[in-house]
């Protein structure tokens, strides 16, 4: 992914949060799921396809009163992980 | 959880079978009128917004709903999945079609009892084994995943073997489910000629734990003879070596359905199961189901339930198998002792060896 590509939630993946800030992202097409950190929920809801990758790493890193040292890599990390995995997709990619 | 995962839905109190040991006729409580096509939707729409997973549909016999269609495509449309509990008769071809189109089909699940319609009516009824066959044949050609539940009984427990030929070698299922026909509903009227004696059980579990070294991993089993054979195995096992009580031994813990899935009867009641449709905590549409979930003493108190000691029952006062004892389904439980907060007695190995029962070698531990 380039820092410039427009990142999109799959839109019949379902967020179901729980209780502890962490929650399931479920894709009912194809049954997968994946349990997701607080930040990843963070990320996810930032991808309304308008955001860039650029904007989503800066947005999500600057949600946090403070991030350890590499969070950019670790959002960078979770967008890559959603893409490959069919939670979301890349506007415009084939 | 914030929501349940799964909901167990009855779409339709209407059957077009009466099968001997059904466990939603007869039943008190039990809710026996639907609701309209358009509350089903409004209520789906609920379910997607709070993340619920998938919905299993049965009933009564889902495939009498003349909206089924447009009832599976709410479904869908709420970003969910689905699995069917059928008997089969009802299913065509434009409906399996329509299934796997949607491409949220976990499974439709047909009830086999026999290996031929002399066993498998016995309990279920004439001309109801050929519309179980006929369905598991159209669901193949379709690509829908099948399911089969073999519910043991008196008519068909020396019929087990030929029943998992027919199912994994002639009919190609990857697998089959088994369960025992239990004290609910409508066998609570034939108890007598059709749950298992002690002696049949015994040759259930040895008929299953032969069934399953055979055909390993393709025979499964939750509650009924083969569960208990297991489960008993390790009891036993257990028992005998001194072992530590199990992490979830000696209280109420067998039922983990509190803490993932809500049922709802079809007149739109939600309970926290089918087999407890006298635990009505709301109806559907005009409550929050989130805040049932969250919040409904009932279900509370259900969930409390598997903090509850054995040692505190009567039923158990004395018993070495207390230690690695769940206490079992709270569904027989209540039927059998009017206690939702109860041991099973259905389940409970002293007892089965008390009255002559004796344990199966080679059950899987």
């Amino acid at each position: 992914m380039e820092p410039s590509d427009k990142v999109i939630a799959n839109p019949v993946v379902v967020l179901r949060e729980e209780f502890d800030d962490w929650a399931v992202l479920y894709n009912p097409d194809t049954a997968h799921a994946v349990g997701v950190n607080p930040t990843a929920v963070t990320v996810w809801k930032l991808l309304d396809g308008r955001r860039s990758v650029a904007d989503v790493v800066r947005a999500a890193v600057g949600s946090y009163a403070s991030v350890p040292e590499g969070a950019e890599a670790d959002v960078e990390s979770v967008l890559t992980r959603l893409v490959d995995e069919g939670f979301a997709g890349v506007e415009g990619a084939g | 959880m914030r929501a349940p995962r799964s909901v167990d839905i009855a779409i339709t109190a209407r059957c077009n079978a009466r099968c001997l040991y059904c466990y939603h006729f007869d039943t008190p409580g039990m809710a026996y009128d639907d609701l309209p096509t358009a509350e089903w939707l409004t209520f789906f729409e609920e379910l997607g917004r709070l993340g619920v997973m998938d919905v299993i549909l049965a009933g009564g016999e889902p495939f009498l709903r003349p909206d089924f269609e447009e009832l599976l495509a709410g479904v869908v449309a709420a970003r969910m999945r689905f699995s069917v509990l059928s008997n089969g008769a009802l299913l065509t071809d434009e409906m399996a079609a329509y299934i796997a189109a949607t491409g949220r089909c976990n499974g439709v699940q047909i009830s086999v009892d026999g290996p031929a319609a002399a066993v498998h009516d016995a309990a279920r009824g004439a001309g109801s084994f050929e519309g179980a066959v006929r369905a598991l044949g159209i669901l193949r050609r379709h690509g829908v995943p099948r399911q089969v539940r073999v519910t043991v009984h008196h008519f068909n427990v020396d019929h087990l073997e030929a029943t998992a030929e027919l199912l994994l070698d002639e009919l190609g299922l990857p697998s089959f489910g088994t369960n025992a026909a239990g004290y609910l509903g409508s066998c609570k009227v034939h108890a007598d000629g059709l749950q298992l004696t002690v002696e049949e059980r015994e040759r259930a579990m040895r008929s299953l734990v032969a069934i399953e070294q055979r055909y390993p991993g393709r025979v499964t089993a939750t509650a009924g003879p083969l569960a208990d054979a297991r489960m008993w195995a390790r009891m036993s096992a257990a028992r005998e070596a001194g072992a530590p009580a199990f992490g979830n031994g000696g209280r109420l813990t067998a039922c983990g359905c509190p803490w993932t899935k809500l049922a709802v009867l079809a007149d739109g009641s939600v309970t926290p199961c089918t087999l407890l449709p006298h635990l009505v905590l709301g109806h559907v549409n005009r409550d929050d189901l989130g805040e049932l979930w969250r919040s409904h003493p009932v279900l509370q108190a259900h969930r409390a339930r598997s903090q509850t000691p054995l040692d505190a029952f009567e039923f158990c006062a004395g018993c070495e198998y207390v230690p690695y004892c769940t206490g079992n389904c709270p569904g027989p439980a209540y039927t059998l002792t009017g206690e939702v907060d109860h041991p099973s007695p259905d389940s409970c190995l002293r007892d089965f060896l008390a009255v002559g029962g004796s344990l199966v070698d080679g059950s899987r531990a």
